[in-house]
């Protein structure tokens, strides 16, 4: 039955984050001069309990509707501050919907707890006109388990992660792999800040024939459908866009009404209010767009037309909005005192991004 | 709770109308080379198959609402083009309904209304209307003078709720509302408009020449409650456009397959060919649209008479149909542009609605007011 109506536990998570990223905002900026988040936002996330909140051992509590509106809200604060969140969300609410028993039980409780833990999901790899159809990292039977060769890129806080869920090639199909951040031949290199989030210190991973038991791969003995990680990292994508572009107009909203050029606020020149305007059409329909996944990934569905459409509508209007958010402000727009350039660098990152958040 | 997945009672409805729209498809085909003609009341095959309409407005549980689904019904209908029972609603019916007396209301409440407002001079902004009613006192009449162009249902209708200046006896002056009854002296309506696409779309101009009206037909709607109808029928219109557009995505999508090129939601984009990859953008956009439909249709639905989400979901639909009904052919090519096929017509029909009821411009006015907080007269 189509409904757009939040629960009152949505309502009550969605304005907590939304008080949070406003709180951890003032931070954006010298997280992405520093090339780090500030383990003050990393506290601050962490004891927000988004991502404790799916940590239940069985997996129950895991709720992709939840995770976008939360993911949003996050990314109207800062979109590189919704990505460290996400990452380890993604882990864990992969882990929670189609690890087996024995999986959720021993890695679930690592993230209920109130410090800071981090994982990711590594699907990128480091080649030009990289395409998830045609991931190049293998996992070969080896033994009773298997060995993982190959490497990903652009993993968040790498270095920070305990463990890698990595997506590989194992016998014609798409599965993936739990590996440990120990495990011998994982090599995690510097981190390497590119255009745009770089508060996220994202780095290489490589996987140098890499031993795992039998019980790496994930929802063993069978595997899972590694398409359904992807469906949930499109789907998160896409909720960070919906915010990230809800950041920059909300941004030039007040400026242009106030910026006086030619003798009139520059909000009152039609050009102007129409780009708002639709500015503010896109960004409602990129949200509900994110909803419509995440609440089919909820119910366990096939998501996968839907996370795609969300997932490239958010890229091209998300880039719109932000291209013109840098052009609103003119001169301001490019000089670094503004945010607005930062997330139109934030915004062609994570509009070209494969899994490194999910639902 | 959020969810977007339709009822089996949905279904049930939006297939039916699926299905008459399939079969009305060759009838609009038809009226399409006749604009001259009137469609019927009703088709033959519209005889023991209830009206889509009709049932969407009467469900209740265990449907996703009337409002939403009235409007996905619509959506069905616009596929093909045509319904096969003929609407007797006019937006004249809802100032009517609206702000008519009791007895107003008794009187005209079987018949179907036009709304008329638009006139040479005037169209995105109906202040400007030169139409005018002065009172006799004599007769105790309204006399009217004036042109109203574009009127939709102009030659089917029973009558016209004319938008008009006046003049009262006491020198007080205003805009309101007449109802006008079809066979009154003096009002004549003009034979049927010339138009790029929507050809079955009964659409002419009206005149009133020294049109007497009784004070009984004086319906007393203002400016505000004459353009709030609006709030209703916008994401109406976003819901048809984006009708039409799915029929040419559904036909692109076939003929593409036919020519071995499927679309793949799987892979990224650098895994499928330019045109797979076109095809998914435009239909990305068109499920975006129809979800901010949705929306403001289900905010109506829980009383909230929404206008930023009315023209948010009207500006959607009608530029996403633009865009696609004019992408589909460029995806298909020159076999693409024969009367033969579908997509020629979709291409003329889906350019309307981001003209009528409220240019794609207006749409942003009103939206942009709201979030700049500004006046009518601040952003214009
Ligand atoms: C098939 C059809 C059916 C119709 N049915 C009806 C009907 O039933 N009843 C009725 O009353 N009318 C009807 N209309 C009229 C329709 O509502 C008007 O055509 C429409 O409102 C636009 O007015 P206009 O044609 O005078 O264009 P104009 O007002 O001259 O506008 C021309 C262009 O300028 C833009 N524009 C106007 N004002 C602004 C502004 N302030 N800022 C920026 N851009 C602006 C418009 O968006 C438009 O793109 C119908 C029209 C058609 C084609």
């Amino acid at each position: 039955m189509i409904s757009f109506e939040l629960t009152e536990e949505q309502q009550l998570a969605q304005s907590m984050v939304r008080d949070l990223a406003a709180a951890l905002r003032p931070a954006a900026r010298q997280g992405d001069d520093r090339e780090a988040t500030p383990a003050s936002v990393l506290d601050a996330l962490w004891s927000a309990g988004i991502v404790q909140n799916q940590a239940a051992a069985d997996g129950s509590n895991s709720s992709p509707i939840l995770n976008a509106l939360m993911l949003e809200e996050l990314a109207a604060g800062d979109p590189s501050f919704a990505m460290a969140a996400g990452a380890t969300m993604g882990f864990v609410s992969a882990i929670a919907a189609h690890g087996s028993p024995r999986q959720k039980n021993t890695l679930l409780p690592e993230f209920a707890g109130d410090k800071f833990r981090c994982a990711a999901v590594a699907i990128m790899e480091p080649d030009f006109a990289f395409d998830v159809a045609a991931i190049r990292t293998t996992a070969a039977p080896a033994g009773d388990g298997y060995r993982l060769s190959g490497v990903k890129s652009f993993v968040p806080l790498a270095a920070r992660c305990d463990h890698f869920l990595v997506l590989a090639r194992c016998d014609e199909r798409l599965d993936a792999f739990i590996v440990d951040r120990g495990a011998r031949g994982v090599d995690i290199s510097e981190k390497k800040p590119g255009l745009g989030l770089r508060a996220l210190e994202t780095a290489a991973v490589s996987f140098d024939r890499v031993e795992l038991g039998p019980g790496s791969r994930l929802g063993e003995p069978a595997g899972c459908d590694a398409q359904r990680l992807i469906d949930s990292s499109r789907a998160a994508l896409a909720a960070i866009m919906t915010g990230a572009g809800r950041a920059v107009m909300e941004f030039a909203i007040p400026y242009v009404k106030q910026r006086v050029v030619h003798g009139a606020p520059l909000a009152q020149k039609q050009v102007i209010a129409f780009r708002l305007a639709d500015m503010r059409i896109e960004t409602d329909a990129m949200r509900w767009m994110a909803w419509k996944a995440a609440s089919i990934l909820e119910k366990r569905g096939d998501a996968s037309r839907q996370a795609q459409l969300a997932y490239t509508y958010a890229g091209e209007q998300a880039m719109w909005i932000a291209d013109e958010g840098v052009q609103m402000l003119g001169g301001h727009g490019y000089l670094r005192d503004n945010p607005v350039e930062m997330w139109y660098r934030d915004i062609r990152t994570l509009s070209v991004l494969e899994g490194a958040a999910g639902l | 709770m959020i969810d977007f997945e339709l009822t089996s009672k949905d279904q049930e409805i939006i297939r039916l109308a699926h299905e008459q729209a399939e079969i009305a498809r060759r009838y609009g085909d038809y009226y399409d080379k006749h604009e001259d003609e009137l469609p019927p009341d009703q088709f033959p095959e519209a005889e023991g198959r209830p009206n889509p309409i009709v049932l969407a407005e009467e469900t209740g549980d265990g449907s996703s609402g009337p409002r939403i689904l009235h409007s996905l019904v619509m959506h069905e209908i616009y596929g093909g083009g045509l319904a096969l029972h003929r609407a007797r609603w006019g937006l004249g019916n809802t100032v009517l309904q609206t702000v008519a007396t009791p007895d107003q209301f008794e009187k005209w409440k079987n018949h179907t209304i036009a709304i008329a407002i638009t006139e040479p001079g005037a169209g995105s902004d109906p202040a400007d209307i030169r139409t005018t009613a002065t009172f006799d006192r004599e007769t105790g009449e309204w006399i009217l003078n004036g042109e109203k162009i574009f009127i939709s249902q102009a030659q089917s209708a029973d009558a016209a709720m004319v938008f008009s200046r006046f003049i009262a006896p006491d020198g007080s002056r205003g805009m309101t509302t007449f109802l006008v009854e079809k066979g009154t002296a003096g009002f004549t309506v003009g034979p049927q408009l010339k138009k790029l696409g929507i050809r079955s779309h009964d659409t002419c101009n009206l005149l009133f020449e020294d049109c007497r009206i009784p004070e009984f037909n004086h319906i007393k709607g203002d400016f505000k409650s004459t353009m709030s109808v609006f709030n209703d029928s916008r994401p109406m219109v976003g819901a048809m456009a984006l009708g039409v557009a799915r029929a040419a995505l559904d036909f692109t999508r076939q003929k593409l397959a036919e020519r071995g090129i499927e679309i793949d939601y799987r892979g990224g984009m650098r895994s499928r060919c330019a045109i797979a990859d076109r095809f998914l953008r435009l239909e990305a956009a068109y499920e975006a649209a129809l979800l901010t439909v949705m929306r403001s249709k289900w905010l109506e639905q829980r009383d909230v008479a929404p206008k930023v989400e009315a023209s948010i979901a009207k500006a959607a639909g009608g530029k996403a149909a633009r865009r696609i009904t004019q992408g589909c052919i460029e995806l298909l090519g020159p076999e693409a542009l024969s009367e033969d096929h579908r997509l020629e017509r979709c291409f003329r029909d889906g350019r309307i609605f981001d003209i009528y009821e409220g240019a794609g411009e207006i749409q942003r006015l009103i939206i942009a007011r709201a979030i700049l907080d500004y006046t009518a007269r601040e952003l214009r």
